[in-house]
């Protein structure tokens, strides 16, 4: 009969449906801990996936990792829904407040920000931090200004006016943009400030990467910032930039690398743009995994404590060895020592976890 | 004597109950959901009216940083291109509609129909690659040849990008168009062919009969369809985002980078963790809404009015 029919399709469904929802359930039972879940930054998103593919064959703990963006990842640490956030930038007091206990920053590879731009025949462009908040702050307008040409000495630059590109959406890149340009020019800070988020004086916004890049590649005397994996895969041309200590260096792993081999805070809550290292590329920046450092909260179990702290000991150790191949940064070996003291000193109900 | 009802009947009236029990849950779900809409979009907004309250509507910063915001440049972004985009396609739909009704025999019809079904289902976003890749360049060139033309070395400048309200618009008018050209379509294609072929018979050019008949018999529910696209054109989010500029300021000319509400919520909600900051976005939304909810009841009056005379 029809009716009875629709009663089964139904029927069907809901079983599927009930099949689904207890495959999400992340308790198990059990006391071996097979998944954990994280979610957050989108910029370490493909490292992320190829590590945790890797981490599942060798361990069997599969690590279901959502790139919804920092701050979906921030506010999904703070409903406590996942074992771990993912964020580009560190965790302002306001948001270690809302999270209502201690939270970890965990580095796990260093990403740099580099400058695009679109000329005819792409000159090898160098610029420093002063040239550019001038660019950004929409004072320096036109390629041939003085101020470009003196850093550019035997380059031919047009008469054109330069036009800026900028994100649109909120996101990690523009954070270490603008606290670079904020550490070196006042008049920004003072202005406009540092944040995924800002009030741009001039210029257009694309979306993401792929937006501000297409942006640039299809305008004449155009400049912007985009991640150096992006840059990389999509063969873009990208600027030298004048560093502390007065050496014009490219972005690249090895520059971005050296931009955190310096004397770090423990807590590695830091911005290491304009590095004093010689050879550091000055916008360089950790992105980092968030925890809580007290793991006994909600219903979790010591197992799930555990595994999750074995899973960051492995990305501090052998999942670095991921990195180079994905155009990831490794962390230099002081960050990855420091990072471990922190993987220690997470605890469970008040004592270390085994 | 009274007859039994046999059970086959009483299955029948079981039927008949269950049925408007079910169309009842279903009407009521819909206006259920309207209203926990908006009273989520009020609570989660509170953060923002507590800071700024009532100037939020007319103030245009939009500062994250310092988390001082405003929305009238996005009220402003999305009033234009939707009103702009709007103007632009009306009278092309009323062509492509009267032409399809009226002149078009089926063999050159029915291709075209197909067309615009295929136009109106394309999603947004190839919309926004073609704007971007194909449409922004033209504007660009457009803005340079009028800057030139008014001697507006701003105007030269800045036209290498060609994002911007206009592109918005341009981009805006051509997605709504297939929308509006098919609900006008149906409506010419319900008018009594009595009416038009009697105004024919009485001597009426087509044009005449177009005029006086067909025109003034889908008045209504051409301002219905207009609305609807209009609506569909305000809450564009996708192509609008990418060739818009999405710039946060006040625009001053129809080439300047601006942006709309329903692409500022897109652009910044993922990244927005301040309580203020996420409660302005929110607060963007319940605007949107609100402007929804005005066009559709001054619609609803000028369709009144329109009966009435």
């Amino acid at each position: 009969m029809k009716n009875k029919r629709h009663v089964s399709i139904l029927l069907t469904l809901l079983a599927i449906v009930a099949l689904v929802a207890s495959g999400c359930s992340p308790q198990g039972g059990s006391t071996t801990v097979k998944e954990l879940s994280g979610a957050g930054a989108t910029f370490p998103y493909p490292l992320y996936s190829k590590m945790f593919d890797t981490y599942a064959s060798a361990t069997g703990v599969r690590v279901n990792y959502n790139s919804i963006g920092s701050g979906g990842g921030i506010k999904a640490l703070t409903d406590k829904t996942v074992d771990f956030g993912a964020s580009d930038a560190f965790l302002t007091d306001q948001e270690e407040a809302a999270m209502g206990a201690p939270v970890l920053h965990i580095p796990t590879c260093i990403g740099a920000v580099v400058l695009s731009y679109n000329l005819d025949s792409t000159p090898a462009l160098k610029l420093d931090g002063t040239v550019l908040a001038g660019i950004f702050l929409g004072k320096v307008v036109k390629w041939n200004d003085p101020v470009i040409s003196a850093l550019n000495p035997g380059v031919s630059l047009p008469d054109l006016a330069i036009t800026v590109v900028h994100r649109s959406d909120g996101s990690g890149t523009t954070s270490i943009f603008t606290s670079y340009l904020a550490a070196i020019s006042p008049t920004w800070k003072s202005t406009v400030g540092a944040g995924k988020s800002v009030s741009w004086p001039t210029g257009v916004g694309g979306k993401g990467n792929d937006g501000v890049a297409g942006m640039i590649s299809q305008t004449k005397g155009s400049i912007g910032y985009i991640e150096l994996v992006y840059a990389v895969q999509s063969g873009m041309p990208f600027a030298s930039l004048k560093n502390a200590s007065g050496s014009f260096v490219a972005p690249s792993l090895a520059s971005s690398a050296a931009a955190a081999a310096v004397s770090l805070p423990n807590d590695l809550r830091v911005v290491i743009v304009n590095s004093p290292g010689t050879d550091a590329y000055p916008i360089s920046a950790f992105t980092w995994i968030l925890v809580y450092k007290e793991q006994k909260y909600a219903s979790r179990t010591l197992a799930q404590a555990q595994a999750l702290k074995k899973l960051l000991a492995w990305v501090l150790i052998d999942g670095q060895s991921v990195n180079e191949g994905m155009s990831y940064a490794k962390l230099p070996a002081p960050a990855v020592t420091k990072a471990l003291a922190l993987v220690d000193s997470m605890t469970y109900g008040g004592t270390a976890i085994p | 004597m009274a007859a039994q009802p046999s059970p086959s009947d009483r299955r029948e009236a079981a039927r008949e109950r269950a049925f408007t029990a079910a169309s009842l849950v279903a009407a009521v779900a819909l206006v259920a959901t309207i209203a926990l809409f908006l009273v989520q979009l009020l609570i989660t907004s509170r953060t923002s009216r507590a800071a700024f309250g009532l100037p939020f509507l007319w103030h245009s910063e939009w500062n994250p940083v310092t988390e001082k915001f405003g929305a009238l440049p996005m009220i402003v972004g999305t009033l234009v291109t939707g009103f702009g985009a709007l103007l632009i396609s009306t009278p092309f739909a009323l062509g492509i509609a009267i032409f399809l009704a009226d002149y078009a025999g089926r063999k050159v019809a029915e291709p075209i129909k197909y067309l615009i079904g295929l136009l109106g289902g394309l999603p947004s976003v190839i919309f926004g690659l073609w704007g971007l890749f194909v449409l922004v360049p033209i504007v660009g060139k457009f803005e340079v040849w009028f800057g030139k033309l008014v001697g507006s070395e701003a105007l030269v400048a800045s036209g290498t990008t060609g994002v911007g309200l206009l592109a918005a618009i341009l981009l805006l008018a051509i997605m709504i168009l297939p929308f509006s050209a098919s609900l006008i379509l149906e409506s010419l294609l319900v008018v009594p062919t009595e009416l038009k072929e009697g105004a024919l018979a009485l001597g009426a050019t087509k044009w005449d009969m177009i005029q006086n008949v067909e025109l003034p018999y889908v008045r209504k529910s051409t301002v219905g369809a207009l609305v609807l696209s209009l609506g569909r054109a305000l809450g564009e989010t996708m192509a609008v985002t990418m060739v818009i500029g999405n710039g946060m300021k006040m625009p001053t000319t129809l080439f300047d980078p601006a942006n709309t509400l329903a692409s500022a919520i897109a652009n910044q909600f993922l990244e927005a963790t301040s309580p203020v900051y996420i409660g302005s976005l929110i607060q963007l939304a319940l605007i949107l809404f609100v402007i929804a909810i005005i066009i559709n009841v001054l619609a609803r009056v000028i369709l009144r009015r329109g009966i009435q005379q």
